[in-house]
């Protein structure tokens, strides 16, 4: 046994040893993830005081198992009622809430649960063993490759849209004018903000999110009796319904891990987070399926992709925090304010200085991924209640939860009326015909795309051959390409083959 | 007819209370004066959690024994600190019961670029609590490994250089380097000090310059190559030298900088509350506690600097001229 298989041992054993913080903390987080505005970063901020109270290991432990499962928090309210607890669970509703509303809500749950920590947990073990190779992905993603990712995700509104183009197209474009709202990233000039300094920052996410999807849903089922479709569907909830789950995520194994593998890859990019991941992983999911269309009606893979993806991400944004002292997102910025407190140095030394910290991160995350799997599974059949309760109770809960995460991260009364308005939008939008998730999609990512835009073309003084000055951009420009015409070619083979006409 | 007024216990006990009341009142009126009688809310213009945060409740945790109460802080990220003090001015009445806790160096050049719709005459920083020079920063892996290699390749090439935003101090030291130098910088700005450091690591610029605070935290992932104003931290920095030593400038300090203020019209209405709060702001350096305090929150020992009214006002005025003289490559104008 080499040294760092005896270290990596002696790590697992002291970590395993705060299972009395884990287990909590992962219901904690389960809380927080859930609650659309709060989220672990504002969680470890107001609970500052306490992890500094705590030991070093204790303190680390808290944060990891606190961050990974408020990921897999967030997809528990997506899932049930359409409210994505952050906006990288903003993908997850697309094909867990319509199982939702089939009655399959207690599968939709496991499988989410099972893809989350299968995906967390590989996603981990990969960190761990190539965590020095993954740290040099930043080097080469600079903003001209990261125009091309976002466009991965961008381009699922085309694929939207081909429900129905022109509608899709519309709403795509409208969520992409509403993401432009805001200071440019250059000079802070301010664009259709309409004298508002609230959206000097732009559209702020929560309440975009909340208002679209939850606000808009809670009116749309205000007008019926239950969240399932038929009442016929309410099936009693049982042990056989999450096996069923189960079986279902660990058949598709493969899904879970190709798809938190693009959640670990863009994690390990700063800046880059889980609400790009999982647009991505579920594009990238959809252009390869070979039932494309069943995406969006409650297809096990469309909900798979984007939870392995976002739980990928997690143990992702560690890498550049432990290796390169950058924090890959806004949790590990916090996680590391609490650990230079304690005295801990990143950078390329740690592994040297303080290996016990460095594996103690993803030993802790690896372990906490392990327990959740025990400890929130069995839950998938109790949570499953929530789509039976009478909507005279549920929508009112709803809009009230989410106003109060609408308020939240920021504390304005104004981001309460924007959630209000972006429910009347969502609302008009669902019953015309507009689908939300068109619009949400350039909410989120039009800004990302922006910014990566403008600082391509300010590092190129307004060159826009800059887009295909590097090799690797040139490469995903051609897998972009790949990726949107090859679906399309795949689809007409199956057409044919399904027709017995010959291909020529 | 003599009438004679005899008291009865009913009038006895409202006599009493009344005559109570009387003798109770000049102190109820002298206890409503005695300044502060409740808490003092305290505006910060960014997030939670965030640096200026942690100062807060560093320096407020000795500061309220000094006076005597309670500090509430408010937080109004946004608009680059711009929300913050549009609703200090716009909402918070001048009874120096409100302060707030702004960094005057990137927010006073807010106001170079685009004034606010408040007059900024109208409220002053009095108390500075610390100094954190700007610094010029490499990755470990750059080619750029020393100064003299940014210089000359800048005098080759036109250089992208990240920082925070356009508005920083730290951008103007660039500028001023670059126009004492000749190179050719392209500002870049990364939108924060986490972009702005992983910008120079990964290589997305040729290198960034920052706050040195950020850059310390980065650990060795970095390499400081220049100080725009003293080197207060020796070896932390790299030993790097002051710009005005290594380029015989006389640029004032770029720095973030940390300070309370308040409305103008309260330090001018109540006088003796602006002195309470002056007087036990200046004790607070006196006191050991808010070294430790400084220190528990990851603030760097030596940059924790007292600076009165007359320090701010004057590093302010020269932030609005360094602004107003380079505003067109900040703002694009």
């Amino acid at each position: 046994m080499d040294n760092t298989t005896a270290l990596l041992f002696e790590v697992f054993l002291e970590t395993a040893s705060f299972w009395y913080i884990i287990v909590p903390t992962i219901f904690l987080g389960l809380i927080v993830g859930g609650i659309p505005g709060f989220s672990a970063a504002n969680t470890i901020i107001i609970l500052m005081p306490l992890t500094l109270a705590m030991s070093l290991q204790g303190g680390l432990v808290f944060m990891v198992a606190l961050y990974c499962s408020a990921r897999m928090g967030a997809g528990i309210p997506a899932i049930l009622v359409n409210i994505p607890g952050t906006a990288g669970a903003a993908a997850t509703p697309l094909d867990g809430y319509p199982m939702a509303k089939q009655g399959k809500g207690q599968q939709a749950l496991s499988i989410s649960f099972v893809a989350s920590c299968i995906g967390g947990l590989l996603t981990t073990i990969i960190a761990l063993a190539a965590m020095p190779i993954l740290a040099r992905v930043g080097f080469y993603m600079h903003s001209t490759e990261m125009i091309v990712v976002m466009l991965f995700g961008i381009s699922l509104i085309a694929s939207i849209a081909a429900q129905d183009m022109v509608k899709g197209l519309i709403a795509g474009f409208l969520g992409l004018m509403i993401g432009s709202i805001g200071t440019d990233v250059v000079y802070a000039t301010p664009r259709g903000t309409f004298g508002f300094l609230e959206l000097y920052d732009g559209v702020p996410l929560i309440p975009a999110l909340v208002g679209l999807f939850a606000v808009s849903e809670a009116f749309i089922i205000i007008e019926k009796k239950l969240i399932v479709t038929h009442e016929g569907d309410v099936r009693k909830p049982s042990w056989h319904a999450t096996f069923e789950g189960v079986n279902i995520a660990l058949k598709r194994w493969w899904h879970i891990v190709w798809t938190s593998i693009i959640g670990l890859v863009i994690g390990v990019i700063p800046g880059a987070g889980a609400s790009i991941a999982s647009f991505v992983a579920y594009q990238q999911s959809r252009s390869f399926s070979k039932t494309p269309e069943l995406y969006g009606t409650g297809h096990p893979e469309g909900l798979i992709a984007p939870e392995a993806a976002n739980n990928g991400v997690t143990s992702g944004t560690l890498v550049p925090l432990l290796v390169l002292g950058i924090p890959g997102g806004a949790t590990a910025a916090i996680m590391l304010v609490v650990l230079q407190y304690h005295g801990v140095s990143f950078g390329p030394s740690l592994f040297e200085n303080q290996p016990k910290v460095g594996y103690g991160m993803f030993m802790a995350m690896a372990i906490s991924y392990v327990l959740m799997i025990f400890t929130i599974l069995p839950l998938s059949r109790y949570m499953s209640h929530v789509t039976t309760i009478p909507t005279i109770y549920l929508a009112p809960m709803i809009i009230s939860f989410t106003l109060v995460g609408a308020f939240v991260p920021r504390e304005y009364m104004f981001d309460l009326y924007l959630a209000l308005g972006f429910g009347v939008l969502g609302y008009i939008a669902r019953r015309t015909g507009y689908h939300v998730a068109a619009i949400l999609i350039g909410v989120i990512l039009g800004p990302l795309l922006e910014k990566y835009f403008l600082w391509s073309l300010k590092k190129s003084d307004g060159d826009i051959m800059v887009l295909f000055s590097s090799n690797l951009g040139n490469i995903l420009w051609l897998c972009l390409l790949l990726s949107l015409v090859l679906p399309a070619i795949f689809a007409l083979q199956r057409k044919r083959k399904s027709q017995g006409i010959p291909i020529q | 007819m003599t009438v004679i007024n005899t008291m009865n216990r009913r009038g006895f006990l409202k006599t009493t209370v009344a005559a109570s009341g009387a003798l109770a009142l000049p102190g109820i009126v002298r206890a409503q004066d005695a300044y502060p009688s409740r808490n003092i809310n305290t505006i910060i213009p960014t997030a939670e959690g965030g640096g200026a945060d942690r100062n807060f409740r560093a320096f407020t945790s000795v500061w309220k024994n000094k006076l005597g109460t309670e500090f509430e802080p408010g937080y109004y990220p946004g608009a680059s600190g711009r929300v913050g003090y549009e609703i200090y001015m716009g909402k918070h009445e001048p009874d120096a019961y409100s302060l707030i806790f702004g960094n005057m160096g990137p927010e006073v050049l807010n106001w170079a670029m685009q004034a606010p719709d408040f007059d900024i005459n109208d409220y002053f920083y009095f108390g500075q609590v610390d100094v954190d020079p700007c610094c010029l920063f490499v990755g470990a892996e750059s080619p750029l490994q020393t100064l003299d290699d940014v210089i000359a390749e800048g005098k080759k090439r036109r250089l992208t250089v990240g920082t925070s935003r356009m508005a920083h101090p730290a951008s103007i030291g660039l500028l001023a380097l670059g126009e004492k130098t000749g190179a050719d910088f392209n500002l870049v700005p990364l939108q924060g000090g986490k972009g702005t450091v992983a910008g120079a690591v990964t290589g997305e610029v040729d290198f960034s310059v920052l706050t040195s605070g950020s850059v310390i935290a980065a650990g060795e992932s970095v390499k400081t190559l220049l100080v725009f104003g003293k080197n207060r931290v020796g070896e932390r920095l790299n030993n790097a030298p002051d710009i005005n030593d290594a380029f015989g400038m006389d640029l004032p300090e770029m720095l973030s900088a940390r300070a309370f203020g308040i409305h103008r019209k309260a330090a001018e209405d109540f006088p003796d509350r602006y002195e309470k709060l002056t007087t036990t702001f200046r004790e607070c350096f006196d006191d050991p506690a808010l070294m430790e305090a400084y220190l528990a929150t990851g603030g760097t020992p030596e940059y924790l600097s007292y600076g009165g009214a007359e320090e701010c006002g004057a590093f302010a005025a020269s932030m609005l001229e360094l602004g107003a003289r380079y505003k067109s490559l900040l703002s694009g104008a």
